[in-house]
């Protein structure tokens, strides 16, 4: 590994410079405060209509038992809601506000709903063109007849995309944080937050529930995010290795991610789309209690999936990378 | 080489610093999730804090309306979603002068009066909003009543429609509408309730006409069971959806529509101003 | 790694730039080839695209590799920087198995290919810091001296997206030249040059040559590599046909002499009737029309060497007058007709 270290301050230099950065406090910098203001506008409507929070909460539960009452309602679909309902009742029994109106909440929230589809596109900001865009530029010429072995260049190019990953979820937890704590306040960060709901069909075993600090989940539910991430950005790597084109690999990952969320959504009666890197992205759904897409997926699994996957764009990635011949 | 090396060394340490913070948190979530034994963490059952009670509803400056029941108190059939809470929400405040907020509509459809019973002893979700009303609106007891002929209809028999199963109906339900009336009494004793009589939905059809005489009963058993309440009083709507039920009635043969609800809402206020 | 990375991009203990100059020339016997290229094939896609290339570069020579466009040129020249894999046959740079020891091999190698492409969005002087840092002992003063070695110190803090292509051949050069290589290799480097550029590149070629430095120039135009070699290895279909002296090479093929008189069909026969001259047809030669331009309608002969000024003097004591002889060089196409003659006798 000696040697490592300029090749990787090359790469992350080279990336800042790119403006990538740049562009994605830009997207949240524009996006976080559209979010928080239609955040505000539930919480006036909210605030209009009911006395306090409990009266909210009951009316959610009441209709989400409105909704489980109806016919037409696919059995499957009636499983979030039953889920749904013992989680709030579950808050609401123990007196604590899930929506709670500060910074951390909406931070916490929007955090959690951003993995599926936000992230993996601030992600592809970063990496689609990480290999790509050297082959476009014809600067792979210089890159790689450098005295440099090819794996070195590609593993510094990764740790980079690492430190960047990682620099883009912290920056959008922060900006959404300052953001929104313009309206909302700085607060929330020690409100107790439960975690620990385990699935078992349509019910919920509640004997693993127990409260963290807002604080606490926030770091837990970012390391989940960071491995999500991670995992997207090693495969965006490999199509990167593979596709010529930068806006090609944009697409097909794109696609992946997309199509992965679809499936998540209609899921269940397809049970082999548990094992498609895109359905198990959503690794905070674990943290909150939501129950998986389909059926007998649970953490251990979807890190094993994604594990699968990314050891497998590596094996690609450097295969393709010290082998490839640069023809053009 | 200045300027580059700075901004490498602060971006450098940020993005490391965050590599490091990300990977303890995944480290962390993975030991809460696998490994803790969470009922060492158990979660403290804190106390609600205990609402305000909202009193009796003459008095306040403003009346504070929790509404419990079945789908007529969900509104079903009326297509503008209304049901009669809302139009006794406007006529209120326009008949008292009073400022008059809804607190929780928690009527669910399709909900026995055995139903109402067991929610009320279980969930203490449902003591806030309660306690907090000044004004109560029930309907309970039709999904008791007509269930058996509902589900008989469904069946396709319409010929012989046990009509004497409404009637059997009735002692069980009875005793569930007078524990639901207990227990509404225990979280807040001094709010209005209101409770809107059953009516026949199915006058319409020529052999369940006779129905009426069983739903009469249950008017009558309801009215002895909230006659012993000084501040609860039985609305009758029977009337209302008999000689032209077909222009308050919904598609559906069941539930009332728009109009048929207004109706209701007035009897309502009529009986509270 | 934080702790001893500041060590290893400057070493205290490491000998000066110069001294380590002179310990790798000595490492280099006089005759030891610089880069040594055997039996190189290529096959993609089950189409050989390299049939059979071979040469020796020596250490202080310019070396050319003329070919047209599409012999192979730049697939050679990227396989001699690890671009591609050869399918069969080795490449020594500076005695380092290129497949073995690349690192050691690139190490001693500078290049351009094809155009010299740079990261536009860092300016020159991050452009070469980025290349400094992926080999050791480069320091900030290397980066100094390549670039006043290429005479772009005014304009080094700006993006390299603002620069002219003159300069970014230039700062093609400086990167090459960063890791004090034995060897520089520059694709067909005159490319896209003006005509003024081309003479600073040629002038600039020579100076770098003086300084030991073995250079590997490719080109598909003849009289570039006659102006700028010392020995030439010329390249057709994936195949080399011929290495050896510039001069000696060229030579093979005759030049042509034209000729224009105020009585010109005086004058072709009279030239016909000399052994020492052979005349050509309209369509027999296949000179260039651009070295036609300037003497329309000009007999086209070769004529011996030493045959010349008798020839000359014959004509004008016929009372001809002789408004232009004009020597001619070769063309390649020439070149490799007589190359392959040469090789089917």
């Amino acid at each position: 590994m000696k040697g490592m270290l300029p090749l990787v301050q090359n790469e992350t230099l080279k990336i800042w410079k790119k403006k990538r950065f740049y562009v994605i406090l830009l997207i949240l910098l524009v996006l976080v405060p559209l979010f928080t203001y239609a955040q505000l506008r539930v919480s006036q409507t909210n605030a209009a209509n009911f006395k306090d929070w409990r009266n909210q909460i009951q009316q959610q539960i009441t209709d989400l038992q409105n909704t489980l009452a109806s016919d037409r309602m696919p059995e499957e679909w009636k499983k979030y809601d039953r889920i749904k309902v013992q989680q709030l009742q579950y808050y609401l029994d123990h007196d604590i506000n899930p929506n709670s109106p500060d910074a951390a909440t909406f931070t916490r929230q929007f955090m959690a709903s951003s993995v599926s589809m936000f992230f993996p596109l601030l992600i592809l900001a970063l990496s689609s063109d990480l290999v790509s865009g050297e082959r476009t530029g014809g600067t792979i010429k210089m890159l790689l007849t450098r005295p440099v072995r090819r794996w070195k260049i590609l593993t510094s190019k990764l740790i980079a995309l690492t430190l960047y990953v990682s620099l883009a979820i912290l920056a959008t937890g922060a900006v959404c944080y300052l953001i929104s704590g313009l309206l909302f306040g700085y607060g929330g960060w020690t409100m107790p937050v439960f975690t620990g709901f385990v699935i078992d069909g349509s019910a919920i075993d509640a004997t693993g529930v127990h409260a963290v600090p807002q604080w606490a989940y926030m770091l837990m539910q970012s390391g989940l995010i960071w491995i999500s991430c991670m995992t997207i950005a090693i495969l965006s790597t490999m199509v990167s290795v593979l596709v010529r084109s930068t806006a090609a690999s944009i697409v097909t990952m794109m696609a992946a991610v997309i199509s992965g969320s679809i499936l998540a959504g209609m899921a269940s009666s397809w049970e082999a789309a548990k094992y498609i890197f895109s359905v198990n992205i959503d690794l905070t759904d674990y943290l909150e209690g939501t129950p998986p897409p389909i059926a007998g997926m649970d953490i251990g699994f979807s890190l094993a999936v994604l594990g699968i996957w990314a050891a497998a764009a590596l094996v690609v990635s450097y295969g393709v990378f010290t082998k490839q011949d640069i023809l053009n | 080489m200045k300027s580059s090396g700075t901004l490498w060394r602060v971006v450098g340490t940020a993005s490391l610093a965050s590599t490091l913070l990300l990977a303890g948190g995944f480290a962390f979530a993975m030991r809460d999730m696998l490994i803790v034994t969470p009922s060492v963490q158990q979660a403290a059952r804190q106390a609600p804090e205990e609402a305000q009670a909202g009193g009796q509803y003459q008095q306040a400056d403003e009346i504070l309306v929790t509404a419990l029941g079945d789908s007529l108190t969900k509104g079903v059939g009326d297509n503008s979603g209304r049901g009669y809470v809302k139009p006794v929400l406007e006529q209120l405040k326009a008949a008292t002068g009073k400022p008059v907020q809804q607190i929780n509509n928690l009527a669910i459809s399709g909900l026995t009066a055995a139903e109402l019973d067991k929610m009320l002893a279980e969930d203490r979700g449902l003591d806030n909003p309660i306690r907090q009303a000044n004004l109560i609106l029930l309907t309970i007891g039709g999904n008791d009543l007509f269930r058996p002929v509902l589900e008989a209809r469904e069946n396709g028999s319409s010929s012989d429609i046990p009509l004497d199963e409404i009637e059997a109906q009735i002692p069980a339900a009875a005793a569930s509408l007078k524990s639901v009336v207990e227990r509404i009494r225990a979280i807040n004793p001094e709010a209005t309730l209101v409770y809107a009589g059953l009516y026949n939905p199915f006058y319409d059809i020529a052999e369940l006409r006779d129905g009426s005489a069983a739903v009469q009963r249950w008017n009558d058993e309801a009215y002895r069971i909230l006659a012993k309440d000084e501040h609860a009083v039985l609305v009758p709507v029977m009337d209302l959806f008999e000689q032209r039920s077909a222009a308050y009635m919904a598609s559906d043969h069941f539930h009332p529509n728009q109009d048929g609800y207004v109706r209701i809402a007035q009897r309502i206020v009529q009986a509270l101003t | 790694m934080t702790i001893d990375y500041p060590v290893r991009r400057r070493p205290k203990s490491r000998p000066s730039a110069a001294a380590q100059d002179a310990a790798s020339k000595a490492g280099v016997a006089a005759g030891e080839p610089v880069l040594d290229v055997r039996g190189l094939k290529k096959r993609i896609r089950r189409k050989w695209i390299i049939h059979e290339v071979g040469f020796q570069v020596h250490p202080g020579e310019i070396f050319g590799f003329l070919g047209p466009n599409g012999s192979g040129k730049t697939t050679t020249i990227r396989m001699l920087v690890d671009l591609i894999k050869p399918t069969e046959g080795e490449i020594l740079i500076g005695g380092h198995h290129l497949a073995r020891d690349p690192e050691k091999a690139l190490a001693e190698v500078g290049c351009i290919v094809e155009n010299p492409e740079m990261y536009p969005y860092l300016t020159g002087w991050e452009n070469l810091e980025q290349f400094a840092r992926m080999q050791p002992g480069i320091g900030e003063d290397r980066i100094r001296e390549v670039v006043s070695i290429v005479r772009l110190d005014e304009r080094i803090h700006d993006k390299v997206r603002d620069y002219s292509l003159g300069m970014r051949q230039r700062l093609g050069i400086a990167q090459a030249l960063l890791g004090r290589p034995k060897l520089l290799i520059l694709d067909e480097p005159t490319n896209g040059l003006d005509p003024k550029g081309i003479k600073e590149l040629r002038e600039f070629i020579r100076m770098l040559s003086a300084t030991g430095l073995s250079l590997f120039i490719s080109s598909h135009l003849l009289s570039e590599i006659q102006l700028m070699c010392d020995r030439v290895a010329i390249i057709n279909e994936g195949r080399v046909l011929a290495v050896g002296r510039v001069d000696e090479l060229v030579g093979q093929a005759s030049s042509f002499v034209l000729w224009q008189t105020d009585r010109q069909e005086e004058a072709r026969a009279l030239l016909a009737d000399q052994p020492s001259v052979q005349l050509f047809g309209d369509g027999e030669h296949r000179l260039d029309e651009g070295a036609l331009a300037h003497l329309p309608g000009a007999i086209v002969t070769s004529v011996d060497e030493e045959a010349l000024p008798d020839v000359v003097e014959l004509l004008v004591r016929r009372g001809i007058g002789i408004e232009a002889v004009q020597r001619v060089a070769p063309t390649l196409e020439e070149l490799f007709l007589r190359l392959t003659e040469v090789e089917a006798e």
